[in-house]
């Protein structure tokens, strides 16, 4: 037996290969990026034959292990919820043709949120898709419904998703496993023209099957236990229910354990879509009223119709946005207690220390860009030569340029060069010209880049575009890019160069800088806004190229450049506001600025900013 | 089983996953479960990063403000955001970085709330150790000091060895060790 401390996608990806998964596929989002390297280590771990790969979107990634599951392969692509927009296309359509392997689709919420563009629910896309839902409450329940989620497929031949929440994908728990072996049956591609190839008419036929497959899999749905499942005593009313899913779940079970409450029966719906009728109905008859917790929107509150009956977000008893913590849960169930005249439980804590903590006026901490990264140096230089620009910019590290000024849009993925074509032409219309500085980085532009530098080249826009190259996915956890050519299980790939990749796009202003080097990179800037405002020009793509510190520590700064301030400097704050080095603090005890040792990159960046030359070598 | 809950707090970069293993292995070997949470992506870089910890047979891997037995807190003002956490007679460990810990306005609730706390300035003790990025070793040291710990000193001092990286490994027990003493001597 084996046994590890395994994070919750750690938990995923070993109930996907417990689950024979054979085709993995996967972009990097958070709360979902560790899922496929720890596939990787136990196909390694393991000796499995699994295939895994970094996948340059969702919609590839989707795609991909789509083909696997309609060869008879059992096949996962993993990704965050917002990443899933993007796959939806595919998923739709996949929904009606279904599969003759498996399909999951592991796509992973952030209520908060805390790392993410919105808290959309992926239950709902599972409910426009029309494919069965899995919500776990924890890691271990995670790891058996990832093999739950891959029989189901195969049983019904239908895609189908597993959504846990940014708690179960970045809990960790104790696990044991036994060797395993993924088998599964070698490639088979029946040629079916009506199915895998459908026009609109066959669509309509494929639409009736699917909603067929989903009356079976409700009533499956209906006798899932430990899944979907409740403790209702026979013959017993009750004056409040609670009706659970997903991580509120297992909330609501650790405060009831712990408060000894056992007047309050739970309907558990780890599978809520297609929705267990028959199951809420004898819950339903049983309670007088009942209380539903979901993570992030409606949808068992929705399937529940009687709405005199059902206390929820609807009804105004539970928070629409936010994550429902466990303290914000705890409160909810009292206040609905307390309503309905039933005991409320015990729960500790004092109100008074809120009070207490907002009344020191602590410091807000604002996520920054690390010491010695290279983004800081290309914002700060950016800023200088296009200060009045529209800055658009995209998601990824390089997001926090907003610090520096250097950031005014944040739409989604690509929206870097969509929106900066859409301010140039909108602007244009008007004969203004508005300087608009794009940023994006390296991975953003090889997910969803592409295809928007081709639409703002064809059509006549300008506007210069900054990739900031770092050779790798920071943000996520330093995935590898298709440039790197390093593949998801450490093999060589074909690395792309991203200069091809803007040639090919039609751009003719394509250069290359180091942006620790601020006075080549203002240089470069210069000369390609000359270029986007003369009259043959067009869009000026520049490439700040330099290794990310965190992933290449050693590759970045070669030769450390410890720096320190002298006397000269008077506080003026330049540094602060404009180049927000977290190693720069304005030192109380000196009187001026210091550099904090113990964070510093020794970049030495900083010695070319200070307008008084107050940094300088150490 | 008794649940007994842990908060850890910080900033991105200072280590509190590893902080987070070590005490989770540490229950690991003598057979207890563990959940815990921990924070990745955007709010790792430079924010307050914050990892729950729970020993016992729970379901669930937050811990409830009220109700957390430790807090070991890398920075006094993130000890201060997260004491909400802190139970009745709970513990705070904490990084100070030299300021009277706790603050004047702070102590009348600690003591009616019977909450024992424990101020060492780890990071200062860190540096001059010239080991700036142990300082959650040393942590781990005035932890190890408590009487109340659950875990045996030897054996939080085994685990830091065996899960510390092997370049860093002899700093982050020079820190462990020295914070340790500091922390018994007072």
């Amino acid at each position: 037996m084996k046994e590890a401390f395994l994070l919750g996608n750690g938990a995923i990806a070993l109930g996907l290969l417990e689950g024979g998964c054979q085709v993995v596929t996967s972009y990097p989002g958070t709360p979902s990026s560790e899922i496929l390297p720890e596939v990787v280590r136990f196909v390694k771990s393991e000796n499995l034959k699994t295939y895994t790969e970094w996948s340059t979107n969702e919609k590839v990634a989707l795609d991909n292990a789509y083909a696997a599951a309609v060869s008879g392969k059992r096949a996962a692509c993993c990704m965050k919820q917002v990443g899933l927009n993007v796959a939806a296309d595919s998923l739709m359509s996949a929904a009606y043709m279904g599969t003759t392997g498996a399909l999951v689709v592991v796509s992973c919420d952030d209520p908060g949120p805390h790392s993410s563009q919105t808290e959309q629910d992926t239950r709902l896309m599972a409910r426009l898709a029309k494919v069965p839902v899995l919500d776990p409450s924890n890691p271990r329940e995670a790891r058996e419904m990832a093999k739950l989620a891959l029989d189901l497929s195969q049983k019904f031949k239908i895609p189908v998703i597993l959504r846990p929440g940014i708690r179960v994908c970045h809990a960790r728990q104790n696990f044991s496993w036994e060797s395993f072996s993924v088998g599964g049956k070698p490639a088979v591609f029946e040629k079916n023209p009506a199915r895998w190839a459908a026009t609109p008419r066959f669509r309509f036929l494929l639409h009736r099957e699917l909603n067929e497959k989903l009356v079976q899999i409700s009533k499956k749905f209906d006798r899932l236990r430990g899944v979907n499942e409740h403790n209702l005593t026979k013959n017993t009313k009750y004056p409040l229910g609670i009706v659970a899913g997903g991580v509120p779940y297992s909330v609501v079970k650790d405060l009831f354990t712990e408060s000894r409450r056992e007047d309050i029966p739970i309907l558990k719906l780890g599978a809520p879509y297609p929705f267990p009728e028959r199951l809420a109905k004898q819950f339903l008859r049983a309670c007088k009223k009942v209380l539903v917790l979901e993570e992030t929107d409606t949808v068992i509150e929705y399937f529940l119709r009687d709405r005199k009956k059902v206390l929820g977000r609807l009804s105004g008893h539970v928070p629409s946005e936010g994550e429902l913590l466990p303290g914000v849960i705890a409160r909810v169930i009292n206040n609905v207690l307390e309503d309905l005249g039933i005991p409320p439980m015990a729960v500790s804590g004092n109100p008074e220390v809120q009070e207490l903590v907002k009344n020191l006026n602590l410091p807000i901490r604002k996520p920054t860009l690390c010491p010695g990264c290279p983004h800081r140096a290309s914002f700060f230089a950016i800023r200088k030569v296009q200060p009045k620009a529209i800055f658009t910019s995209d998601i990824g590290c390089y997001t926090l340029g907003l610090n520096l000024g250097g950031v005014d849009t944040c739409l989604d993925m690509g929206a870097g060069i969509t929106m900066a074509s859409g301010f140039y032409q909108a602007f244009a219309q008007d004969g203004v010209e508005q300087p608009i500085v794009a940023t994006m980085g390296d991975s953003t532009f090889f997910h969803s880049g592409t295809a928007g530098l081709l639409n703002a080249v064809y059509n006549g826009a300008r506007f210069i575009l900054v990739l900031l190259d770092n050779d790798t996915t920071a943000m996520t956890g330093m995935q590898p890019t298709p440039a790197l050519g390093i593949r998801a299980d450490g093999s060589t790939g074909k690395a792309i160069p991203l200069e091809r990749v803007v040639a090919g796009c039609g751009v003719d202003f394509i250069e290359v800088v180091d942006p620790y080097d601020i006075k080549a990179m203002t240089t470069l800037l210069k000369k390609a806004k000359a270029y986007v405002a003369s009259p043959d020009g067009g869009i000026a793509v520049v490439i700040a190229r330099h290794p990310c510190v965190i992933a290449y520590r050693d590759r970045a700064i070669p030769e450390k450049r410890p720096v320190t301030v002298t006397d000269d400097c008077d506080e003026c704050g330049f540094c602060h506001q404009r180049f927000e080095c977290p190693a720069l603090y304005p030192d109380a005890e000196i009187g001026h600025t210091s550099v904090n040792k113990s964070i510093c990159a020794d970049c030495g960046v900083c010695t070319q900013i200070c307008p008084k030359g107050a940094i300088v070598g150490a | 089983m008794k649940t007994i809950n842990f908060v850890l707090s910080g900033l991105g970069g200072q280590g509190i996953l590893f902080l987070t293993r070590v005490l989770a292995q540490c229950a690991l070997d003598k057979g207890i479960p563990v959940l815990g949470a921990e924070t990745h992506g955007m709010a790792q870089r430079g924010g307050s990063v914050v990892s729950h910890l729970r020993t016992g047979d729970v379901e669930s891997s937050l811990v409830r403000e009220g109700t957390a037995h430790f807090l070991l807190a890398l920075e006094e003002n993130e000890a201060y955001r997260n004491l909400a956490v802190l139970s009745e007679k709970g513990t705070l460990c904490v990084n100070a970085s030299g300021n009277p810990f706790p603050k004047d306005s702070v102590r009348p609730y600690l003591e009616k709330m019977k909450i024992q706390s424990r101020a060492l300035p780890v990071g200062k003790i860190a540096l001059e150790l010239n080991a700036p990025l142990a300082a959650n070793s040393g942590l781990l040291g005035v932890f190890a000091a408590l009487e109340n710990t659950p875990f045996a000193k030897a054996d939080i001092r085994a685990t830091i060895a065996r899960l510390s990286p092997k370049r860093f490994q002899d700093l982050n027990l020079k820190v462990f060790d020295a914070c340790l003493e500091k922390t018994s001597a007072t």
